[in-house]
């Protein structure tokens, strides 16, 4: 048997082991990570695309290195418009490129009254990209004790968060993440200096405390909601760290008022009893079971390093998915159907070979998407029709080729006419796919979707047609093949 | 046989009057642009509902923002898209509420997008865009000459151009799924435009060829005459099949598509050979046989 020395042969069956066996895990239903995934557009859900303040950010960082200065080498500096300036009058015999470079800083202007820093651009972006991280771990862990399962949350550019989640809106959701939950405890002051008051919108009470906080809720533990006297509270714990400087604010002020301050709004400003040495506390104020549950959830998580802006939302119900996906499908494999029925009218035997050559492309397309965890969407599924006209043409490239050879009388028609069409094919597909690559690395929500499949697929059909295609042309007798005339 | 070579003058005088057509096009329609290039909302509802007792619904609320209510063709979904301004996040809890308490309307599809992120993502597409085309052409050149890199981006650019004019004379959203569907049309003439590249190259190369060089370019369309015309076919048969049986936010694309596949056709055919013709090529083909 000829057929059987046809190393194309041996690969094909291969190939179709590989394509079933990636293939197989989606239609189980263990949880495998070699799975399609199916975008929001398909399968209905609600996604946030969160934005992490940049100018807030770089406030902290600014007076973060200016207290390092103060701190560590005793330099007064001011923070202005973004810049770090450092008068001339100061010690600045430490300063040095190394230590510049260290803090990430480097000299924006210079002037006998002394000089500007500003954070270089690649320390700010990397520094920015790190926190966005951080971000996205506390953003997580909220959404999660929220009980959501499914949700996909990922980092977007450097300083945004796109969180998506399957199924039925939670509005939950939307208030837990975008509380910054930056809770301090500020002890009252009378005096105007270095002061600040506080009010609660709700209750109109008010109250003038020192301005930087005596201690923040990032030395809380643990959260949670429970009832005092019937009425929802939010039961907190410090950690070691935290109990200890509690003890001491709250042993040191017995008698004097304290404000618990959220996100700049006060809530409740009770008077100190007694010491509190058992790092523990309760915050109570017109709460209802959910809103006290869901500032418990935030406390537990962390705060977040900046305001959080919501600039997409997007909410598509379960039905526009599903009717959607149905009608999508049911029109491509019609559209399918029309073009291999018209391939097989107008090449007959050859047409057939196209059929096969489409649908192990579609097969070695879905397991590859499988394989590298891909996720699908409405414009993916366009940029799967694409590689179906494209390996179209390029099944009709070699035909006409194969055939123009015939016409010609060249001594050995199918292989050559493969060949030169082979080359065409990879100029025309090479480029298409250089140019998807690009659109991946620049591109953004659909624009990706996109060239994701557009990239796997004509990948797809350049290994399919080399190797499926190429041996049934191979192994089929030339008079059975209808190119000859 | 047809001349194509010869028809190129022509087609210059007819793709300078398409693109200032549609430079007029887009200057007095302007673009439809959707909530992802100017930010807002956007809802997609299901309802028995006509026109006008919908935009009754949305007077209750007072806002001067301008509201676009549009029936989409054949179904009983309409599309609202509600421009953006100030306070958003409580305008949309208002307007989610007044939608959800109304018993003769579904929401199918809510959709808001910051003002500040349209901005970014007109950027991020140009980028997107730019370095692709900037791609293509880099890999033409190393391929090929410089003079098909030219023709090539410029057929390219010319495709999507139109494209982009059809869209604003007949008023389809402009959005990133539609940004998808322009890529589809420069994916589809560049792919087309280098089939014929490839074609003139391999009848240039071949040393016992003596013919002129307006009839190699005839024949590298005449022997993949019949390969376009196939592949052109059976890309619009599938997108008829989309236009008539898709879900109805998808039957906009399509069509824009179907457009794209014929004036790309067209470009390769009239267009590309031609200007690499013009860029004198010819030389290049002497200085290489002598």
């Amino acid at each position: 048997m000829l057929i059987l020395k046809e190393w194309r042969l041996w690969l094909s069956l291969f190939l179709i082991f590989f394509c079933f066996y990636f293939i197989k895990p989606n239609f189980n239903d263990d949880s495998s990570t070699s799975k399609i995934n199916f975008g929001l557009d398909i399968q209905g859900g609600y996604s946030y695309l969160l934005e992490l303040n940049k100018d807030e950010y770089l406030d902290n960082l600014l007076i973060k290195t200016s207290q390092a200065f103060e701190n560590d080498f005793k330099i007064n500096s001011i923070i202005d418009q973004g810049s770090l300036f450092i008068p001339s009058n100061q010690n600045l015999e430490k300063i040095n490129n190394i230590l510049l470079s260290n803090m990430g800083l480097e000299i924006q202007d210079q002037s006998s009254e002394g000089t500007n820093y500003i954070i270089s651009k690649r320390n700010f972006n990397q520094s920015l990209s790190d926190m966005t991280l951080n971000a996205v771990e506390i953003v997580r862990s909220r959404v999660d004790f929220l009980g959501n399962k499914e949700l996909s949350i990922q980092k977007v550019g450097l300083n945004k968060i796109l969180l998506e989640i399957p199924g039925n809106l939670d509005n939950n959701v939307k208030e837990v993440i975008s509380k910054t939950a930056k809770l301090t405890f500020h002890l009252e002051k009378r005096s105007l200096v270095n002061s600040k008051v506080f009010k609660n919108d709700d209750t109109g009470e008010e109250i003038r405390v020192q301005e930087i906080p005596n201690l923040t809720g990032d030395y809380i533990q643990d959260a949670s909601l429970q009832y005092n006297q019937n009425e929802p509270v939010v039961a907190f714990s410090f950690n070691k760290e935290g109990s200890n400087l509690f003890a001491q604010m709250t042993s040191e002020n017995v008698g004097t008022r304290f404000a618990i301050v959220l996100d700049g709004a006060l809530i409740t400003a009770p008077v100190i009893r007694e010491a509190i040495t058992g790092g523990s506390g309760q915050i109570s104020g017109g709460f209802s079971n959910e809103s006290a549950n869901n500032l418990a959830i935030i406390l537990k998580s962390g705060s977040l390093p900046t305001e959080i802006t919501i600039i997409q939302e997007k909410q598509i119900g379960p039905t526009l998915g599903k009717e959607g996906v149905k009608k999508g499908i049911y029109a491509s494999i019609i559209a399918l159907i029309a073009i291999t029925l018209f391939m097989i009218i107008y090449y007959k035997i050859s047409g057939l070979f196209t059929v096969i050559t489409i649908l192990s492309c579609l097969g070695l397309l879905f397991a590859l998407m499988s394989l590298l965890n891909t996720t699908l969407t409405l414009p993916g599924v366009i940029g799967i029709v694409l590689t179906i006209g494209m390996c179209v043409d390029a099944n009709v490239l070699i035909f006409e080729r194969i055939r123009e050879n015939f016409k010609m009388q060249s001594d050995n028609p199918k292989s050559d006419g493969f060949n030169a069409a082979y080359v065409t094919i990879l100029d025309s597909n090479l480029t298409t796919l250089f140019a998807a690559v690009f659109l991946f690395a620049f591109g953004f929500g659909p624009i990706r979707g996109f060239s994701i499949s557009l990239i796997i697929g004509i990948i797809s059909s350049l290994i399919v047609t080399y190797i499926i295609l190429r041996l049934f042309l191979n192994t089929t007798s030339e008079k059975y093949l209808g190119l000859n005339k | 046989m047809i001349n194509f070579y010869s028809f190129k003058n022509k087609s210059y005088i007819l793709s300078l009057f398409l693109i200032v057509f549609t430079i007029i096009v887009i200057f007095f329609k302007g673009l439809n642009l959707g909530i992802d290039f100017k930010g807002g909302l956007n809802f997609e509802v299901q309802t028995q509902l006509n026109n006008k007792e919908i935009s009754q619904i949305f007077k209750i609320i007072e806002s001067d923002r301008e509201i676009l209510i549009k029936k989409e063709i054949g179904s009983d979904v309409y599309t609202i898209r509600i421009e953006s301004g100030e306070n958003n996040p409580s305008f949309i809890e208002e307007i989610n509420k007044i939608i959800n308490d109304n018993p003769d309307m579904k929401i199918l599809l809510s959709e808001y997008i910051e003002p500040t992120f349209s901005s970014e993502l007109i950027k991020n597409s140009i980028y997107a865009l730019a370095s692709s085309l900037f791609v293509i052409a880099f890999y033409v050149w190393i391929r090929f000459d410089w003079q098909f890199a030219v023709s090539g981006i410029f057929a390219l650019i010319h495709d999507v151009f139109i494209a982009i004019g059809f869209m604003s004379l007949f008023n389809i959203e402009f959005n990133l799924t539609m940004i998808a569907a322009l890529l589809l049309i420069a994916g589809y003439s560049i792919n087309d435009t280098i089939v014929l590249f490839d074609r003139l190259r391999n009848i240039t190369s071949d040393e016992n060829n003596k013919d002129s060089f307006d009839l190699n370019v005839n024949n590298s369309i005449r022997l993949n005459l019949r390969r376009t015309i196939l592949t052109s076919f059976t890309t619009i048969l599938a997108l008829i099949c989309l236009v008539v049986l898709a879900p109805v936010n998808l039957t906009e694309m399509p069509i824009v598509f179907i457009f794209g596949v014929l004036i790309g056709t067209y470009s390769s055919l009239f267009l590309a050979l031609g200007i690499v013709g013009d860029l004198n090529y010819e030389a290049v083909l002497k200085a290489r046989d002598s």
